[in-house]
């Protein structure tokens, strides 16, 4: 409309609000309370002896919803799982848990959970029964002979070993591919390099100082909830040596650097040069701190003097002296590295050194200390990178696999399209998706098997990180399984080796039977602890306490130097700004996109929920004439996408994020279809060193396009269903009210 | 100036002492019953389950089926293997005691409705009630069906369960200030 409002048009419009409003506040009538012969209420048929309905019975179990492995406690009333809490017994989280574990409940009642096998007739997947699905999948995998692969996310404990067993069966050993896109994979491949050890033990709450580059660890890396803990220590006053200092260095704030004392903006991919021009400023102060230097490198730290970092990093060299100050003042200090180090194709040289600085400043074996090996290797955690995405996609695009299985991975919503992961599925012969969820990945399979929820399966599994002790944490059923038509990952395996390898396999009933012979096979061994009670109490003391702890054998670190090699200039690009795709506690990297719950629960940094947005620094977001609201076009050499423009200063000039978790094309009806997702418009690029993916080293221009969001309000109409307002209509409010 | 301050201080804690140990006098001796009325509909139940039989011809006590009144904060229907615990022999050739044997046979439970319901925001439990009106009080257990009778009516005198009193908050608020029981919102609302 244009041109000024007549007065009558006005009224009109005033009006037609007027209706809009009264119609869209008021909710259809939402209480059914105090309401006779309405709700059914069914009774137990013989219940047993310590069931006392409306009084919870809580079970131990573990947690699935991300890789670390948090010891839970469920609450079952009335043969319902109502509560997740966590497990005090567990070492990895101590009690507690994060809001992800909070809603693995909304997982496991999600009305979109795929309740019966799906094959695909005539390009669309349609219902067949257990034995039809069961019938081609071995069909199929007999005749691929040894052309079988198995993608999936972090897998440990007993599935893993009997994933790695079925493939051997089928001679396909190094077919076993594990993807995470949320990882440390280059930060344990230099642990490995440098001190002989992948997983070393971070002693937060003891160091005075901690210094993370992008390390994540109250949000997203590697054990949020445990470090969490630590961090609480770390934080007080009364213990160890007094509240320590958290320095967080990186170009979009995390959750972590949002509670840090310091916070450091750096030009994405510039993180190694600010560690170098840190280990310049300490050699400078105190040269003996690089005894263990070779000249070489020494040579290649001098290289990185404050006004080249200043220029590397875009931070003034005020912050470079304050943060070198603060490490040479402190001590001990913990420095960390996280994915935003680790994603660029200087990734390993960067991590490295990051570590170099722990090195120098005489962290090792103090507040970095040495792993203890489990005695049961074939259990510990195959942690998932994105290497394996890479190498994945080049196999199948060459053809190398008949039959495929997908379980806990989407690598269709991770993958970038640059790697041509569209085409290597379109050449593999079979994909079978063993999923509880329709998702992106589910949904182009031939033949869908649906699992049951974690919540009502049984498996065990090792924490990939054990800071305070090694164990073995097991996951039972919290109830009965919803969907009599679902199956459990380690029913299906064993259904699977039954087949190829039946000598061994055969005498098990279930999965339930392979575990408790298992367990019982793990209690003969001296690192088990309470192994002296019999096998019935072993067994049930087990479940009991949900953990199985295990005494971990000593190591010692083997101090190695290795090459670092990291760009001492910038380099150019058409491209102007770097795109940072980044995870969040909730979303994570897009698993959670399906739990209303954690789409509720806004962005730690942001506060923003249930959409995509693209975070700016409000001097980027003038040079672009783009305002908060406005829609944005970012688009690196592999396509484009749009979403609306936030400002805030907690971001780095040069960078641009996009936070992780939306716009997928399948997933059910609350995240079908929701915001966009960054991570396809990714380079393909990799860290040179470790083949990882350099997640953090896109270059993208940014163009706004003219539109914007109509009209911004806080807050919403309607209550979406939600009744935060309850209503009533008149006459049943007479007659239940007696108004 | 200061001993007046202090004077007028210690009587209105004294004040307030003797009206609270009052209110918890009246609490701890007399039970008054919940006034209101209300016209329930009739509610079709699987089995139309004869409450007077059981109460009244039979005389069984109340928390002899649901028997978790006094545990739990759900009074609970009985399992059906407790009815059959006296039906496999009692009075087998009525047929709606056939009727309960054909769900005994199947393994199922009747699915009755729901006839006293509470929103899922109000936190009600039968056990602090029980507590409060029968084993603080003394009061003879055997005559428990007259204290349920507070919010249930008289069971004595009807088959399936009828509602004759509102249970909306008004209701119960009145019932709390009578009898002393607490009046924190979250006491129910948590």
């Amino acid at each position: 409309m244009s041109g000024p409002v007549k007065r009558r048009d006005f009224l009109k419009i005033m009006g037609a609000t007027g209706v809009g409003g009264t119609l869209a506040g008021c909710d259809l009538p939402s209480t059914v309370t105090l309401e006779e012969g309405k709700e059914d209420v069914v009774s137990y048929f013989m219940p047993e002896e310590y069931v006392i309905p409306g009084v919870g019975v809580w079970f131990a179990s573990t947690c699935m919803q991300c890789t670390a492995g948090c010891g839970v406690h469920g609450r079952i009333r009335e043969g319902r799982v109502l509560k997740i809490e966590g497990n005090p017994d567990s070492p990895v989280n101590k009690g507690k848990t994060c809001q992800m574990g909070q809603a693995g409940l909304q997982g496991h009642y999600n009305p979109d959970r795929i309740k019966e096998p799906m094959m695909r007739e005539g390009g669309k997947l349609s219902a067949v029964t257990w034995e039809k699905a069961m019938g081609v999948l071995k069909e199929k995998t007999a005749s691929a002979g040894n052309k079988v692969a198995w993608f999936s996310g972090t897998v440990s404990g007993h599935q893993s070993a009997l994933i790695s067993n079925y493939l051997d069966s089928v001679g396909a050993s190094k077919n076993h591919y594990t993807h995470e896109i949320v990882n440390s994979a280059v930060w344990q491949a230099v642990n490995r390099d440098m001190l002989g050890d992948s997983m070393p033990k971070l002693d937060i709450e003891n160091a005075a100082l901690v210094l993370s580059f992008g390390a994540d660890f109250l949000g997203t890396w590697m054990s949020p909830v445990h470090f969490a803990g630590k961090w609480a220590k770390f934080r007080s006053v009364s213990s160890g040596p007094g509240r320590g200092t958290l320095i967080q260095v990186e170009s979009k704030m995390s959750l972590t650097g949002g509670n840090a004392d310091l916070w450091v903006a750096v030009r994405p991919g510039s993180e190694g040069a600010f560690a170098l021009g840190l280990a310049n400023y300490i050699l400078m102060s105190s040269p003996e701190a690089g005894n263990s230097l070779s000249g070489e490198l020494k040579t290649h730290i001098a290289s990185f003097d404050m006004d080249t970092v200043s220029k590397l990093t875009g931070t003034s060299q005020d912050y470079i002296k304050r943060v070198g100050d603060a490490l040479i003042n402190r001590s001990p200090s913990l420095v960390l590295a996280g994915a935003s180090v680790e994603g660029h194709e200087h990734g390993y040289d960067a991590v490295a050194a990051v570590m170099l600085l722990n090195v120098m400043l005489g962290n090792i074996g103090k507040t970095i200390q040495p792993s203890s090996p489990s005695p049961f290797q074939q259990l510990e955690a195959r942690q998932g990178g994105t290497r394996d995405l890479v190498e994945f996609s080049k196999a199948a695009t060459a053809k190398e696999f008949d039959v495929v299985f997908f379980s806990g991975a989407n690598p269709v919503f991770t993958a970038p399209e640059s790697l041509g992961l569209t085409k290597a599925l379109e050449n593999t012969g079979f994909k079978v998706a063993i999923s509880t969820f329709p998702d992106d990945t589910t949904m182009q399979a031939d033949l869908v098997l649906p699992l049951a929820s974690y919540i009502e399966d049984w498996g065990t599994h090792v924490p990939a990180y054990q800071g305070d002790g090694n164990v073995l944490s097991i996951q039972q059923p919290l109830m009965e399984k919803l969907y009599s038509g679902t199956k459990g990952l380690g029913d299906l395996l064993l259904e699977l080796l039954k087949d190829k390898n039946p000598g061994q396999y055969g005498a098990y009933k279930d999965y339930y039977a392979y575990l408790q012979d298992a367990i019982k096979t793990m209690q003969g061994s001296s690192s088990v602890k309470g192994r002296e009670a019999n096998n019935k109490n072993f067994w049930n003391s087990t479940l009991q306490a949900g953990v199985i702890n295990i005494e971990g054998g000593n190591k010692k670190f083997a101090l190695n130097n290795v090459d670092i090699k990291v760009p001492v200039s910038a380099s150019d690009s058409d491209y102007p700004y770097y795109l940072v795709p980044s995870p969040r506690m909730g979303l994570f990297d897009g698993r959670h996109a399906n739990l209303p719950w954690l789409q509720e629960s806004p962005d730690q940094i942001a506060k923003i929920a249930w959409k995509s947005w693209v975070e700016i620094h409000p001097s980027t977001a003038k040079k672009l004439g783009v305002e908060r609201g406005d829609i944005i076009e970012l688009s690196s050499e592999h396509g484009s996408i749009e979403a609306e423009v936030y400002t805030m200063k907690s971001i780095h000039p040069d960078a641009i994020a996009v936070p992780l978790g939306q716009g997928h094309e399948e997933y059910g009806r609350f995240a079908k279809g929701l915001g966009v997702n960054p991570l396809k418009i990714l380079t393909a690029k990799t860290d040179r060193k470790t083949g990882e993916l350099a997640m953090y080293a896109t270059r993208i221009k940014a163009k706004a396009t003219g539109r914007s969001e109509f009209v911004r309000m806080r807050g919403n109409k309607t209550q979406g269903g939600r009744k935060f307002v309850r209503t009533i209509n008149v006459d049943l409010l007479k007659r239940t009210e007696g108004a | 100036m200061k001993a007046l301050k202090y004077l007028l201080a210690s009587s209105l804690i004294s004040v307030f002492l003797v009206v609270s140990f009052g209110l918890n006098s009246v609490s701890a001796k007399e039970a008054i019953p919940p006034g209101g009325s209300h016209d329930g509909v009739d509610v079709p139940q699987p089995i139309e389950f004869p409450h007077n039989i059981h109460v009244e011809d039979n005389g069984i006590n109340c928390m002899y089926c649901h028997t978790y009144a006094r545990r739990s904060k759900v009074a609970g229907i009985p399992p059906t293997s407790k009815c059959m615990g006296c039906h496999k022999i009692i009075a087998t050739d009525k047929p709606r005691i056939q009727k309960l044997t054909e769900y005994w046979t199947k393994g199922e439970s009747p699915r009755w409705k729901k006839v006293h319901d509470l929103p899922d925001f109000v936190h009600f439990t039968h056990e602090r009630h029980i507590k409060r009106f029968v084993f603080d009080q003394d009061y003879p257990v055997e005559d428990v069906k007259e204290i349920c009778a507070f919010c249930h009516g008289q069971l004595k005198e009807m088959t399936v369960a009828n509602k004759v009193k509102p249970l909306n908050m008004g209701w119960c608020v009145s019932c709390h200030e009578a009898n002393g029981g607490p009046g924190d919102c979250w006491k129910c609302h948590k």
